[in-house]
């Protein structure tokens, strides 16, 4: 039983980093419309800064975060001018394609630094004994990494719901033309979406690396297990986001946990979401939370 | 039609019949036909090295690939992110059938062309079942659906240990009217295979897209809810699209098997999706004669790459391989750029260059 349990923890902690991931994937989407591809590589990017500023530069760790987060606010900021401001009012699609390329450009300039062929490793700065509690435990770092998670998750509701910024995006998101009309400045939102989906990939970077380490592919591939958590969740919700990670993250352990040797069968916590994700895209396309009204083809 | 069967400064269609002919002129089909017999006549009186034997055959591979990925992403206007694996799918359907018959039964090394189309039937079954949430939802979500069968694809050759776990499984030489075709005249015989199934896909498609499917295609991309209200299904159009996508993946996946005999799933990652959208998008999608361009553009691209990245490694002795950064950033590079500046891709150069010639010397 206390091996379930065990599941069970580490299932919430993962899910919370998914939730975290996806966050910035929501924030995106529910401004523009725009399926961010290269979400896995803003992920990577942010944790690298957080390791970078710690490390070489010796900043400690409780400014690093912070810091690495106001960098890629700018950086995500600076993609969005750059390559999407003036594809506003093109196609969707090639929107997307322009994300799709965008993360092979990061792709190859994460290569071109060392972290893209060594894999490195936070120095320890919380207690290496994990807790424990009737044969369940629990790392410092994860349980750290959780609460972080709440505060964030907290934080961008408080700004959604409460702040003028945030109400603007939800207005831009509701319906552009209005909310032109109201005099909000649409690609200005545009932006600050890419910005603060930027700084939530950085904390959920820094959070990653904390546990499983610097590993370019392992970080890169949370930005494409987003899609099934956003498909989970609705592709417009971030309450979704937050239910639908911490789902996806239970279903993984348990799959690792159980499944896992079975039949032959091993690696099954990276594929079920995806076949998952298939299913869902079949029976009931807009998530659990997400607006029922999709424009059918 | 203009009086002068040869020559023609301008459209004189008086009828939808003559505007969807393939040539408007006999001189277009001379110089098609001049073009083709090119083709087919080069390695009679060049021999190339094997390295750039093996860099054209791939090429054209490329282009049946992306021929599929064109009707998926430039007709019908749907993102695929998972061409490569339905390129895999064919490759392992050779595959599959050499581990449980060995790799040298009759059945693949003599019956080959029928192997390669039961590959591209193979990639279409697949094609269409990925494309099965197009009957209720738009773009965004078979972008996702494309993305998750790559993801699916890969795991599951990684870890069945009948596909070898990704390593590569070999497949054995074939035979041909004139008994085995040996490692001399290896390339050049996957050369003709390859460019015969270009030559035959290529009018397929190109006839295609005059028929009614074609056009139904066209009209649902462009507007779906007007395709609906004149009695096309939108839905079954783009499954239908997917499934031909499949084929011509299934295709390309068989003749990279025989080509490099052997099949190893480091050829149909991400990555190669990736690849081979950037090939769409560079040659113009939408077009067909872009499937040709942009194989061509990024093969090159690729090849200057590699060469790059040697000299610059000359200079600065760095760790690693330059040339695994400079890939992936030259590609998507290459897709931005001509996302932003020039979305109708080569394609787009080469119809501006062909109506300077045929107005020459007016400007319009």
């Amino acid at each position: 039983m206390s091996y379930f349990f065990q599941l069970v923890i580490s299932g919430i902690v993962v899910g919370s980093i998914y939730a975290l991931s996806a966050l910035g994937f929501v924030l995106i989407y529910k401004s523009s419309r725009v399926l961010n591809i290269a979400h896995g590589q803003l992920i990577a990017i942010g944790a690298f800064l957080v390791y970078a500023l710690t490390v070489w530069v010796k900043v400690p760790i409780y400014l690093a975060l912070p810091a690495s987060m106001v960098l890629t606010f700018f950086m995500a900021m600076s993609v969005e001018r750059i390559f999407l401001r003036r594809l506003i009012g093109e196609p969707i699609i090639s929107v997307i394609m322009v994300t799709i390329g965008l993360m092979s450009i990061l792709d190859g300039i994460i290569y071109l630094t060392p972290f893209g062929s060594v894999n490195y490793s936070f120095p320890a700065v919380l207690p290496v004994t994990p807790i424990s509690f009737g044969g369940v435990s629990i790392s410092w770092t994860q349980l750290v990494g959780v609460i972080i998670t709440v505060i964030l998750i907290g934080g961008f509701s408080w700004f959604f719901k409460r702040s003028t910024l945030g109400i603007s995006m939800r207005a831009v998101s509701d319906d552009q033309l209005a909310a032109m009309s109201i005099g909000i400045s649409v690609p200005r939102v545009f932006g600050l979406a890419w910005a603060m989906a930027g700084l939530s990939a950085a904390a959920a970077g820094a959070i990653i690396g904390n546990i499983t380490g610097l590993n370019f592919d392992t970080l890169r591939a949370f930005g494409i297990l987003v899609f099934p958590v956003v498909i989970l969740g609705g592709l417009d919700s971030v309450f979704g986001a937050v239910v639908a990670g911490i789902i996806m993250g239970l279903i993984q352990q348990f799959a690792g946990g159980y499944l896992d040797g079975q039949w032959g069968l091993s690696g099954t916590a990276n594929v079920l979401p995806y076949i998952l994700l298939l299913i869902i895209l079949l029976f009931k396309p807009h998530g659990l939370f997400g607006t029922h009204e999709i424009e059918r083809v | 039609m203009s009086a002068n069967r040869w020559l023609a400064t301008g459209n004189f269609f008086t009828s939808y019949r003559e505007e969807q002919r393939i040539f408007f002129t006999h001189l277009d089909r001379l110089i098609f036909a001049a073009f083709i017999v090119l083709l087919f006549a080069w390695p009679l009186f060049f021999e190339l090295s094997n390295k750039y034997m093996l860099v054209i055959n791939h090429t054209l591979i490329a282009v049946v690939a992306v021929m599929g990925l064109n009707i998926v992403t430039g007709y019908a206007g749907l993102i695929s992110i998972g061409h490569a694996a339905f390129v895999g799918i064919g490759a392992y359907t050779v595959a599959g059938l050499a581990t449980t018959l060995g790799d040298s039964h009759k059945l693949i090394t003599h019956a080959w062309p029928l192997m390669i189309v039961l590959s591209g039937c193979m990639g279409a079954l697949f094609g269409a079942f990925v494309g099965l949430p197009a009957l209720r939802l738009k773009h965004l979500y078979l972008a996702i659906a494309t993305l998750s069968f790559q993801m699916i694809f890969e795991w599951t050759i990684h870890f069945m240990r009948f596909f070898n776990q990704g390593q590569t499984i070999y497949i054995g030489r074939v035979h041909w009217l004139t008994g085995e075709v040996g490692r001399s005249s290896h390339y050049v015989f996957w050369y003709y295979a390859s460019l015969v199934v270009v030559v035959i896909t290529g009018f397929g498609i190109r006839n295609l897209m005059r028929t009614r499917f074609g056009r139904s295609l066209i009209a649902v991309r462009d507007n779906d809810r007007a395709a609906d209200a004149m009695g096309m299904h939108p839905g079954l159009t783009k499954v239908y699209a997917f499934a031909l996508a499949g084929f011509m993946a299934g295709l390309a996946g068989a003749l990279h098997a025989y080509l490099y005999r052997g099949v190893g799933i480091e050829s149909f990652t991400l990555h190669h999706s990736i690849t081979y959208l950037a090939m769409a998008i560079v040659g113009g999608l939408g077009t067909l004669h872009g499937a040709f361009w942009g194989p061509v553009a990024i093969e090159f691209l690729d090849i200057q790459v590699e060469h790059l990245s040697a000299w610059a490694a000359q200079i600065f002795p760095a760790q690693g391989n330059l040339a695994t950064a400079l890939r992936p950033f030259s590609f998507g590079l290459v897709i931005v750029l001509f996302l932003m500046f020039e979305p109708r891709g080569i394609a787009n150069w080469w119809r501006i260059a062909r109506s300077y010639v045929k107005l020459w010397p007016f400007r319009y």
